[in-house]
């Protein structure tokens, strides 16, 4: 993939996770911030530090990032979640507005 | 993780978002600053998230929505409005621009930063979200105070543009964006701060011009300047004016220029309407049409002008046949001369011409195909010189369709010409007139062979039943149809000759056997026919009963041709004659000196045929017959005999008689037809009414009718008792006025 065509998503702990960026664009905040009016140089872009989103959550989100672009192209399937993981990612889904 | 967040004091949280709100401003103020880094960004963003999902009572939502909003105010009142105030008419129209766009990236920019805001809060206490805060304070603010110097600006500078000014056009569109974008979605700032009053200024402006203009220029100059005018007040909307002012402001110029002015433009004296098309002034009469046809009612009084116009001139055609006619000799008064021809002829050329004007200047518009159409009924339906406009037009057509008439004229031209004249016809209210006169020539022209072009004969009876129907053409068609038949009947007739020795007429005959119904109608004398002939009607006779059996044979000699031989003395010649002239002349096979009462008793002839046959046989170009005293009218004390010393270089000559007029018997008869018609009309009008009064009966007559002819309303009365006494309708009892039908 292009770099111009990926975001990179770090979690509290400091993993990266490089994504495509339709699928990142899923999260109105991050798709806020990626089409804010102008002042943004472009490799400022690509980088996305979540202090205060584990590993384990950042990692489902993205997850969940993929599975919805495909739910939205037809793909009819289930996604998924651990129980134990419900409320911190709801927490973290209201603040990416996911 | 997000449960162990440490809590945010307002103020603490509120410093930190100052410092990213300092930091935009200064970047749209244009002060050296470092771009937003997308860590800046999420730090803005998850500090007011975090200050709006913290437990009660350090849930900040609402203090945050007050400060996110006074973040603007407060920018506003100290930094944009001052800039605003301090500078005036195009200056300050630059810097409201600028301020506007940088209000919009700010807007974008806290809103994003405060986006959760918008997520729950403003639905939970029905605020307006903060993209219309943002705005909002925008136009209470700043839009409040300033719109209407900024209107004024706007409106100047569009009126130095109006006087020929170069102005920046751009400027305009940017400045006027901001009057429609502040109605968050509605117009009416746009419409009420500013449109109303460029409208208001530009009817001024145009009401400045046009008073000036009125007096100084000529109707097309005028026009021409109202023109340019709106077309470059059409392009100020595409430039920089809303799309929805343009209808508005069209108006406004076309009141002011063109409505206001209207009567005065169209009555100029030397320039007017009038003049225009008395000067055949075709680019500007269509610039007249395009700009009258903009304003309400605008086209009447140039329909109704050229209405007068067409009417004066057709009507002057009328008047000048009538003064070439009455310069003519009295003795052919009757006949229908080269001037009503002429007459004719300028008609269609009249109709052309302003057909086209119709077509081209005005553009096909209803109004002025009805002006021609009553322009051309009042003067169409004037008669030359005693001549009804009905039998001018069947004349007309007669000079066309008879050998000798138009053979110059291709094939085209003269179907063209066909075609013209139906479409006058149009313009006679008596249709049924012209029908019977056409009939009476079409049959003269059967007859005699004196039909140039059989395919021009079928052509314009196709061309007049189209425009009046079947019923109008039947019984021409009928004619028409005989003739055919008769060759056939000939070929038979000539074939039975063959195989019947003993029925031998003596001399060469060619009977035509016409059907009554589709002619005019003859009166048959009783002609002494000379007993060469008589044989001749036996043997038809006898041929024709063989093949039918109820039907019975009128013969019309008054019709008929004969070729007889003359023995003169230097020469034999043939002579080409009527049955009548060949009948008056054999009567000097028996006698050398005949006197007037002798032929008329020999013959059994009316005085008046007497006189015209022995004219043109003593008087004419050809004297065939000697009278005493040779002079150039027949008297009953005249006597004839045969001159033999006559002679022409020809070997062949046709000795015409001049026709009967016509005119009298066709009026009678189609007099007599009208009465029918009116009969039949009023009965198949009271049986499906049953029971209508006496103004509604003529009215409805009158229409049904109207087709063929105009009834005259004594003439329907009249008919209307006639009925009432033959027991077909009563007069109400107590209404003299209400008529019953009486099945």
């Amino acid at each position: 993939m292009k770099k111009e065509d990926t975001v990179k998503l770090i979690s509290a702990e400091g993993f990266e996770f490089v994504v495509d960026k339709n699928a990142a664009m899923v999260s109105q905040t991050i798709r806020n911030m990626l089409t804010s009016p102008g002042s943004f140089a472009e490799t400022q872009h690509r980088e996305v530090t979540f202090p205060e989103i584990s590993t384990t959550i950042l990692e489902k989100i993205c997850q969940y990032f993929y599975w919805s672009l495909q739910f939205a192209s037809g793909k009819e399937t289930e996604f998924h979640i651990e129980p134990e993981l419900t409320l911190e990612l709801m927490m973290a889904a209201n603040y990416l507005h996911t | 993780t997000m449960n162990d967040r440490k809590t945010i004091d307002l103020e603490q949280g509120w410093e930190f978002m100052q410092k990213g709100i300092t930091k935009l401003k200064n970047i749209l103020e244009g002060l050296p600053e470092t771009q937003f880094s997308s860590e800046d960004y999420m730090m803005l963003y998850t500090t007011i998230y975090n200050m709006c999902t913290q437990k009660p009572p350090h849930d900040y939502s609402q203090q945050l929505y007050d400060k996110y909003r006074e973040s603007f105010e407060d920018y506003i009142t100290t930094t944009v409005l001052p800039s605003l105030r301090e500078k005036h008419d195009e200056f300050m129209l630059r810097e409201l621009v600028k301020r506007w766009a940088n209000h919009k990236v700010m807007v974008r920019w806290l809103s994003r930063f405060f986006h959760y805001l918008d997520r729950y809060f403003i639905a939970r206490r029905s605020l307006p979200a903060l993209h219309e805060v943002g705005l909002t304070c925008f136009r209470d603010l700043v839009y409040q105070e300033l719109n209407a110097k900024v209107r004024d600006a706007v409106i100047s500078l569009i009126d130095q543009e109006r006087e020929g000014e170069q102005i920046d056009r751009a400027l305009l569109k940017n400045v006027l964006d901001i009057f429609v974008e502040i109605g968050m979605g509605q117009m009416d700032h746009y419409e009420n701060d500013f449109e109303a009053s460029m409208l208001k200024d530009t009817a001024a402006y145009y009401s400045r011009k046009a008073s000036n203009w009125i007096l100084e220029d000529s109707c097309p100059d005028y026009m021409q300047k109202a023109e340019d005018c709106l077309k470059r007040e059409k392009e100020r909307v595409s430039h920089y004016l809303h799309s929805t002012s343009e209808p508005k402001l069209l108006e406004k110029v076309q009141n002011e220029l063109l409505s206001v002015y209207a009567n005065q433009l169209l009555e100029k004296e030397h320039s007017g309407c009038h003049a225009l098309l008395r000067d055949d002034k075709v680019e500007d009469l269509s610039r007249m049409y395009r700009l009258f046809s903009k304003i309400p009612k605008g086209l009447d009084p140039v329909a109704h002008i050229f209405k007068q116009h067409v009417t004066s001139e057709g009507t002057a055609l009328v008047k000048q046949a009538e003064d070439a006619a009455s310069n003519k000799k009295a003795e052919k008064k009757d006949v229908v001369g080269m001037q009503e021809q002429v007459f004719v002829r300028k008609v269609i050329e009249l109709h052309d011409k302003y057909l086209a004007y119709v077509n081209d200047c005005f553009m096909n518009h209803t109004l002025f195909h009805k002006a021609l159409k009553e322009a051309f009924e009042v003067f169409c339906n004037k008669g030359v010189a005693g001549s009804s406009s009905a039998e001018l037009l069947a004349t007309f057509c007669d000079n066309i369709l008879k050998k000798g008439g138009s053979e110059k004229l291709s094939d085209e031209a003269i179907e063209e010409t066909l075609e013209k004249v139906v479409k006058l016809l149009a313009y006679i209210s008596d249709k049924d007139l012209f029908a019977e006169f056409y009939r009476k020539k079409l049959a003269r022209r059967l007859l005699f062979d004196k039909s140039a072009n059989d395919d021009h004969e079928r052509s314009i009876l196709t061309k007049l039943k189209q425009q009046c129907g079947g019923q109008f053409t039947s019984k021409m068609e009928g004619m028409v149809t005989d003739l055919t038949l008769a060759r056939e009947n000939q070929t038979n007739f000539e074939e039975y000759l063959s195989n019947n020795p003993n029925a031998n007429p003596g001399i060469d005959l060619t009977v035509t056997v016409l059907t009554t119904g589709f002619w005019p109608s003859y009166k048959s004398f009783d002609l002494n026919l000379p007993a060469e002939m008589v044989r001749c009607v036996e043997v038809f006779r006898e041929f024709y009963q063989s093949k039918t059996k109820h039907r019975k044979l009128t013969w019309i000699y008054s019709l008929g041709t004969c070729n007889i031989n003359g023995k003169f003395e230097p020469k034999t010649m043939e002579l080409i004659v009527t049955t009548y002239q060949a009948s008056t002349l054999l009567l000097f096979n028996a006698s050398d000196r005949l006197s007037y009462q002798e032929i008329v008793s020999q013959l059994n002839l009316s005085d008046d045929d007497v006189v015209r046959l022995l004219h043109s046989l003593s008087c004419a170009k050809y004297k065939i017959l000697n009278k005493e005293p040779n002079t150039k009218t027949i008297s009953p004390t005249d006597h004839f005999s045969f001159n033999e010393k006559f002679t022409d270089k020809m070997r062949r000559i046709k000795i015409p008689l001049p026709p009967v007029d016509e005119k009298k018997k066709v009026i009678e008869d189609v007099d007599k037809d009208r009465r029918y018609a009116i009969d039949a009309s009023i009965v198949r009008i009271m049986k499906s009414r049953k029971v209508l009064g006496h103004q509604q009966l003529v009215m409805e007559c009158v229409e049904q009718l109207g087709r063929m002819f105009k009834p005259d309303f004594k003439a329907i009365k009249k008919r209307i008792e006639d009925l009432i006494t033959r027991d077909y309708l009563e007069r109400d009892k107590d209404n003299p006025n209400l008529f019953r039908y009486l099945a």
